[in-house]
């Protein structure tokens, strides 16, 4: 085993939870520009966030078992499971990240532990601090461009494709599952200035804040 | 309704303007009318407004001169509204829209009665350049005094002082190719490199796209111009590889082909953006274009001639004249002298004379010109004198003649005798200056060609210009050039070219021009009348040769000296005529004197576009805790910590009125000595670090020796950069044995965990150790005091006996039926429990805390009681005890160097140099004030002889100070010159004030020193 301490930070009671943008939704509210829209963001909190790093090889084996996908095969690639809901994408040379339907982090960690023994590898926890904003719509793209400095062309960020780049003054992670969908994982403590840049960045296309 | 309401300069039939729509106007309060397809200056010529401005620094009146970007003189204030107000637009570029309201930016009281004109008129002859500087700089003190009168009287618009009611924003863009300028060159560049199917940019500045083709005389395939552009233009505007921004200034280019273009998006349609479907647009918009292949068909700016009276409103540029009547239909005048230098110059006749106007003579300078225009302005029976310019405009308000004479280019005299003739508009033509602004700012220098009399631009690494940017203007040669430029720019990003059929141009017999800049007159330049240069800058022909006279040679300090091409100007007009001015008087070449650097922007840009979004609230990232409402909701006083908001103190009513600081810091901090308050540290960074040699790399990373501590025991750390000074501190605990959480400073989270990469990545990359950020996954809230343990046993299940969970250990269990790690560690020196839980969750727990917490007096606190409480304790905080130049021994911790771990660690070298061992480096002591009730200066210098003359030896500073509830006292940490070696000694602080205060060197810990409290 690794020796390192598994934290099961979620507890099972009617205990209440706020998301990173719970505060922004009372602050700001939750805009309805109605239909049409060309502009639709989500927020998807509670999800399980891991940061995976190692050697590729090692981990590739692991998540091929426990979690049935496969480690992104190249730098800037996102791979998600047949319904979307599990993904995994490549940060940095030795590092991933894993987000999971909420509550399933823990015994993936654990799975993975398991699975990867002695082998020289960190998990961690990061779901309390980090949020998955989901951007869709005409405008999702326009949008994007006054906010991030990647060219978010289709022919330079086509789907499957996931980068860190700057937001704003800020940083974010953004990725694009599919083709009408991109997703921001932004950091607990900038979720309120992302939020509220991205409301800003909007009103002149109208959007649709789901809840 | 006057006269010059019925719009009488309009003529009946020609131009882009939509007669059958009327637009009302008002310029300097007077109303008039104009089309959709004006420019502003086109509907006020139209009106017969002559007089637009006061010049800058002489008060003459101006008129309209250009019919573009390089307008000099028409640059007006819109807004009717304060809160609307736009300086610095461009009469010539401003689309007129109904109920547009614009007025002069200069003259007082108006443009047409100007008092400040008077003043021009008589002291203008004793303003040469370099009167400011010469006659307001002494007294150095009255400067500020005289400069607001000048500037007063000088007057360069006004910003506004309400809030903008529009919005702005910045647009990140990226593409294969950019191309600068729809014109001829620009369209036929955009199109090859469309069809290549790379991504293409194309930015054009005007409200149509097309250029000099939507008022040429010149055909393609035989049909009027614009036609074509109109196919291009639907070609490209279908293709989903290209984007078109029209209204869009390219104002700056920038390093590895990073470009600003400025759109205009509403500008053209009112004051304020538009509301579309209940959402204001976007007003003004920045794209930031990282680009591959830049191409430059910028175009080319007609020269004026220098000559006396060249400022007098009715003095054009020969190719607006044939702009404004051609694509607005506007004559600006009746009677026409056109004095030129090449064949270009006699378009402008040839279309006055078929708009039905009087067109008095051509001017020619060249002995006998011969080309298809000048055979067609024959053919049509104007006159064409030879040899000959225009020597000098008459008229105060607006010309009333022309002075012809022969004149002798080389010898730069007037060779015959002078004729006047009588007319209300002259147009001249000096020959084309390529635009080359844009290829400046990226530093390369451009280069004289004296084929075309004009300087080309020098080009850096992925840009080309081609067109008029690059000195090519017949229109057959100016589209092969583009097509060309547009097909090699493709294929340098890899895309293959397709072909492009262009359209026949016309084949024009055109004859040499002749290089012609000032125009000599009867008197000597100095003694003449006034030859504009620069008419945005007042610089005159006499100022640059008085500038030489007094010896300034070069063309950069002509340039500072005389302020030509300064500011929103950039020198499109002058700035060519002004180097030949230069180089007549140095007797040089033009290519010797060389030009001067233009800068960004091109033409002004409004400062909401720059800023974009990055303002108000969104200036600057705000960093939240998962309990951020709560803290707002009991109405904290916030503290910015970095980027973190932090709770700074929290204010009650007491009696209807709201503590002051100082005493809610006192009630906070007797809160925590004999009860229990609560801290939201989650800002605290958090680094989980993970790895079988994690405990070696912190051990090499930290001063201090991690081999022995075990699972559930947390230590303090201290950690140096490689020169032996604190950089950081906090506490890390062992969650495994390969498993551990380190904390840092606030501020100092990111970098911190860019250091443990950097020395893992670079130097240690043997170590088997990760590191992730866990900072925001945890909540934590520190609850401290007696009453801390009581206040926890009622809400977790973690044993908190004192014999099992010790100082300096950690726990995990439930708090509030959430999962949590509890470390007692202590800031405070009171009893503390740390508790750490999933963010999410944090709002429950602390709120479950307060539940019960109210009967043991639980007390929120902010930052400012938590550093109080600190330091009584003599706990450092990293940047106020220290500044990069303390060591750990410094700061008396030498119990935190392991000098005898069995590998080096950052900063043990630095920390065995004779520097670092010095006797009497500064050290950190406490200073307890002589009188209790004074509250030492943080940053207060230390001296040890208060009576010793100035200036006085200062052996150390305050670096922090407050005034202590519980000791009733003020009292200080301070850094004093072997301040260790000092303890009972007093020193002396000297106030700014004369002042003195005293102070008695004692321990840095001042409450509890033997830190029973935090044990219990």
């Amino acid at each position: 085993m690794s020796n390192a301490a598994t934290f099961d930070s979620r507890t099972d009671t009617a205990i209440p939870v706020e998301s990173p943008l719970a505060y922004s939704y009372r602050r700001s509210g939750a805009p309805q520009a109605g239909s049409p829209s060309w502009l639709q963001l989500r927020e998807r909190a509670m999800l399980g966030h891991l940061i995976l790093r190692g050697g590729a090889i090692v981990l590739d084996e692991a998540v091929r078992d426990v979690l049935g996908i496969s480690l992104p095969g190249q730098p800037q690639a996102l791979v998600q499971d047949a319904s979307g809901e599990r993904s995994i994408q490549w940060l940095s040379p030795d590092e991933w990240l894993v987000i999971v339907p909420g509550g399933e982090e823990f015994p993936l960690e654990t799975k993975l532990r398991e699975h990867l023994g002695d082998a020289h590898f960190a998990i961690s926890d990061v779901s309390g601090g980090q949020t998955l904003l989901e951007l869709s719509g005409e405008a999702a793209r326009e949008l994007l461009m006054k906010t991030v400095i990647y060219d978010v062309h289709p022919s330079n960020f086509p789907v499957g494709k996931g980068v860190t780049t700057v937001f704003a003054k800020a940083t974010t992670i953004l990725r694009r599952p599919s083709e009408e969908r991109w997703e921001l994982v932004v950091r607990r403590s900038f979720a309120d200035y992302c939020y509220r840049w991205l409301l800003d960045a909007a009103a002149e296309y109208g959007v649709n804040v789901q809840q | 309704m006057s006269q010059s309401k019925q719009q009488m300069y309009r003529l009946n039939t020609g131009g882009r303007i939509d007669r059958s729509h009327t637009l009302s106007f008002t310029f300097n309060g007077e109303r008039y009318q104009g089309h959709p397809g004006d420019t502003l200056a086109s509907a006020l010529l139209a009106n017969g407004v002559d007089i637009v401005n006061r010049s800058f620094k002489y008060s003459r009146p101006r008129g309209i001169v250009a019919a573009g970007a390089e307008e000099p003189n028409a640059i007006v204030q819109l807004g009717s509204t304060e809160a609307a107000q736009v300086p610095n637009v461009r009469a010539t570029q401003q689309a007129l829209y109904d109920g547009l309201t614009a007025s002069s930016t200069n003259g007082w009281p108006n443009v047409q009665r100007d008092l400040m004109g008077l003043i021009g008129k008589l002291s203008g002859q004793f303003m040469p350049p370099g009167f400011y500087y010469k006659t307001f700089m002494a007294p150095a003190s009255m400067w500020l005094t005289y400069e607001k009168y000048i500037r007063m009287a000088a007057g360069l618009g006004c910003s506004p002082m309400e809030v903008d009611p529009d919005s702005y924003d910045h647009l990140h863009q990226h593409c294969d190719v950019l191309v600068v300028g729809a014109g001829a060159a620009g369209l036929a560049a955009a199109l090859a490199a469309a069809r290549s199917g790379a991504r293409v940019i194309v930015a054009d500045e005007q409200e149509e796209m097309g250029g000099s083709l939507l008022d040429s005389r010149e055909t393609l395939d035989g049909k009027p111009a614009d036609q074509w552009v109109a196919r291009v233009l639907a070609e490209l505007a279908g293709c989903e590889n290209v984007t078109l921004l029209s209204r869009t200034t390219a104002n700056g280019y920038h390093d590895h082909n990073f470009v600003t273009l400025h759109e205009r998006r509403t500008e053209h349609l009112g004051e304020t953006a538009p509301v579309v479907h209940g959402h204001r647009q976007v007003r003004s918009r920045m794209h930031r274009v990282r680009v591959g292949q830049v191409i430059l068909t910028t175009g080319a700016h007609e020269r004026p001639l220098v000559y006396a009276g060249n400022d007098v409103p009715g003095n054009l540029l020969a190719g607006a004249v044939s702009t404004y009547i051609r694509r607005y239909g506007v004559a600006p005048g009746r009677k026409l002298v056109l004095s030129t230098s090449n064949d270009y110059g006699y378009r402008a006749a040839l279309d006055w004379n078929e708009a039905g106007c009087e067109v008095v003579a051509v001017v020619d300078a060249r002995e006998a010109p011969a080309g298809d225009w000048v055979d067609a302005t024959r053919a049509q029976g104007i006159k064409i004198i030879t040899g000959s310019a225009v020597i000098e405009a008459k008229g105060s308000n607006r010309v009333t003649a022309a002075r012809v004479a022969k004149i002798d280019i080389e010898a730069f005299k007037v060779s015959g005798p002078v004729q006047e003739l009588a007319c209300d508009t002259i147009a001249s033509s000096g020959g084309y200056s390529p635009v080359i602004h844009l290829a400046s700012h990226t530093g390369a220098r451009p280069t004289w060609r004296d084929d075309i009399l004009g300087f080309v631009p020098g080009l850096v690494k992925g840009v080309q210009a081609c067109g008029g940017a690059n000195g090519c203007y017949a229109l057959c040669d100016v589209l092969a050039e583009g097509v060309e430029a547009g097909i090699k720019a493709a294929a340098a990003m890899g895309h293959a070219a397709q072909t492009v059929s262009l359209p026949s141009a016309e084949q024009l017999q055109q004859g040499p021009a002749v290089a012609l800049f000032q125009v000599p007159h009867e008197k000597p330049t100095l003694r003449g009348p006034k030859q504009l240069v620069d008419l945005q800058n007042d610089v005159t022909a006499a100022g640059i040769e008085l500038a030489t006279r007094e010896g300034f040679e070069s063309i950069e300090h002509i340039k500072r000296y005389t302020a030509m091409g300064f500011g929103t100007d950039q020198g499109k007009l002058g700035n060519i005529n002004g180097m030949a001015i230069a180089a007549r008087c140095l007797g040089r070449s033009i290519p010797e004197v060389g030009t001067t650097v233009f800068r960004p922007n091109y033409t002004p840009v409004t400062f909401g576009a720059i800023v974009g979004r990055h303002c108000r609230d969104l200036f600057d990232p705000e960093r939240y805790t998962a309990l951020h409402q709560w803290h707002v909701e009991r109405g904290a006083e916030f503290e910015d910590v970095g980027q973190w908001k932090r709770p700074w103190y929290y204010p009650q009513k007491v009696n209807g009125k709201a503590e002051t600081m100082h005493e809610a810091v006192a009630r906070e901090c007797l809160a925590v000595r004999e009860k229990v308050g609560i801290l939201d540290a989650s800002t605290l960074g958090k680094i989980d670090i993970q790895g079988p040699d994690a405990r070696e790399f912190l051990a090499r990373i930290y001063t201090n020796k991690w081999e022995k501590l075990a699972v559930g025991k947390c230590r303090y750390g201290l950690m140096c950069k490689d020169d032996g000074m604190v950089t950081d501190d906090g506490v890390t605990s062992c969650l495994a044995e390969n498993h551990f959480l380190m904390t840092t400073t606030t501020g100092g989270a990111a970098a911190i965990l860019e250091w443990l990469e950097l020395w893992h990545q670079t130097e240690w990359p043997e170590l088997d150790v990760y590191f992730s950020s866990v900072t925001d996954h945890w909540a934590t809230m520190t609850i401290t005091g007696p009453e801390a343990r009581k206040l926890l046993a009622e809400i977790s299940d973690i044993d908190l006996d004192r014999d099992s969970f010790k100082f300096m250990d950690w726990r995990s269990g439930k708090v509030g039926g959430v999962p949590a790690r509890v470390f007692r560690i202590s800031f405070t020196g009171e009893l503390t429990f740390e508790i750490n839980v999933q963010a999410n969750y944090a709002m429950h727990v602390w709120q479950t805390l307060f539940k019960h917490g109210e009967k043991y007096g639980l007390t929120p606190y902010g930052t400012e009681t938590m550093h109080v409480l600190r330091a009584e304790k003599g706990f450092i905080i990293v940047g106020q005890e220290t500044d990069g130049s303390v060591t750990p021994e410094d700061l008396g911790m030498q119990w935190a160097i392991g000098y005898d771990k069995p590998y080096s660690w950052i900063g043990k070298r630095a920390l065995i140099r004779s520097d670092t061992k010095r006797e009497n480096r500064k050290q950190l002591v406490g200073l307890r004030p002589k009188d209790p009730k004074v509250v030492l200066e943080e940053g207060a210098q230390i001296v040890l002889d208060p009576k010793h003359a100035i200036p006085m030896p200062m052996v150390g500073h305050v670096t922090s100070s407050y005034y202590s509830p519980v000791l009733d006292s003020g009292f200080a940490l301070a850094v004093v010159k072997g301040g260790h070696q000092k303890l009972g000694e007093t020193v002396y602080l000297p106030m700014a004030d004369g002042q003195t205060h005293e102070a008695e060197i004692v321990s840095t810990i001042f409450y509890d020193p033997k830190g029973e409290r935090q044990n219990v």
